[in-house]
């Protein structure tokens, strides 16, 4: 049985959704994904029915703000400041060092919360929702 | 980028207090682990350097990732007893403003807290305050 903890998490993304390069000093990511419950109970029934319906992710991305600018972290934070937004941004959150766990999406960064507190160090939060099918390669 | 080397944390800050003091008016400054023999009635300052808890800033493996390393600066400034605290705060405020929110070469170091009047000096026969200044500097792996 192998075991994960969060330092060994990462964040990729690319705003065009085409070639996805590590956001830099990303601190945590959380994803929640929700299926929609359709109820097929009909008259008569005994017991209640349910079928799964759409399926839907939102979560956030933890960033520590460097300044960075050679890397794809810069157009995260900033993406939330793109007016036409078509959905099409890539995001991969990886569970482990290899590469190999992860759950990629396409989505849109939906909030950016910028915050700066007297000795601490400065941190960004990104929100997104996801836009269309969802890998789960975990 | 390198695991972070401890000593050039340590030299980076006894170095800027030992530059200071050396200055005039000139007052002898000792750090850890070495030793010293007061000249009694004398002013001299003791500078101990120490790391404390540190923690991860950032995701990633061994590389690509982030530390914070935390630590402290305690300066224990000795004057004449009998005279008074002038002298002594005199001192503090050079220290203390050497290291007040200031960014060395990557050590940031944090508001300082003194000059604390202890009751019990160690040595005796001193006046002693103590300034102490918590420090964070980033390792990046």
């Amino acid at each position: 049985m192998a075991f994960y903890r969060g330092e060994e998490g990462s964040v990729k993304f690319d705003d065009a959704g085409s070639s996805n390069s590590a956001i830099t000093s990303t601190r945590s990511w959380s994803l929640t994904l929700d299926k929609e419950v359709l109820e097929t109970t009909v008259m008569g029934d005994t017991y209640g029915g349910n079928v799964g319906g759409i399926i839907t992710g939102s979560g956030s991305v933890e960033v520590i703000y460097t300044a960075s600018s050679s890397d794809e972290t810069a157009a995260f934070i900033d993406h939330i400041n793109t007016p036409t937004d078509s959905g099409s941004a890539s995001f991969e959150l990886f569970l482990d060092t290899s590469g190999d766990k992860k759950i990629s999406f396409d989505g849109v960064v939906t909030s950016a919360d910028l915050s700066a507190t007297v000795g601490e160090i400065e941190i960004i939060t990104v929100n997104f929702v996801t836009n269309g099918t969802i890998t789960t390669a975990i | 980028m390198a695991a972070a080397d401890l000593n050039t944390i340590r030299s980076t800050i006894e170095a800027r207090l030992a530059t200071e003091l050396a200055g005039s008016p000139v007052v002898p400054v000792v750090f850890h682990n070495m030793p010293y023999e007061p000249t009694p009635n004398s002013s001299w300052v003791q500078c101990q350097v120490s790391f404390g808890d540190n923690d991860y800033l950032t995701q990633g493996g061994t590389s690509d990732s982030d530390n914070l390393i935390v630590g402290i600066m305690v300066m224990n400034i000795f004057t004449p007893r009998g005279v008074g605290p002038g002298s002594n705060y005199v001192i503090g405020k050079r220290v203390r403003d050497l290291y007040n929110r200031v960014n060395v070469s990557g050590v940031y170091f944090d508001a300082p807290s003194g000059p604390e009047a202890l009751a019990s000096p160690a040595p005796e026969g001193y006046f002693q305050t103590q300034v102490r200044v918590t420090f964070e500097s980033i390792e990046e792996l």
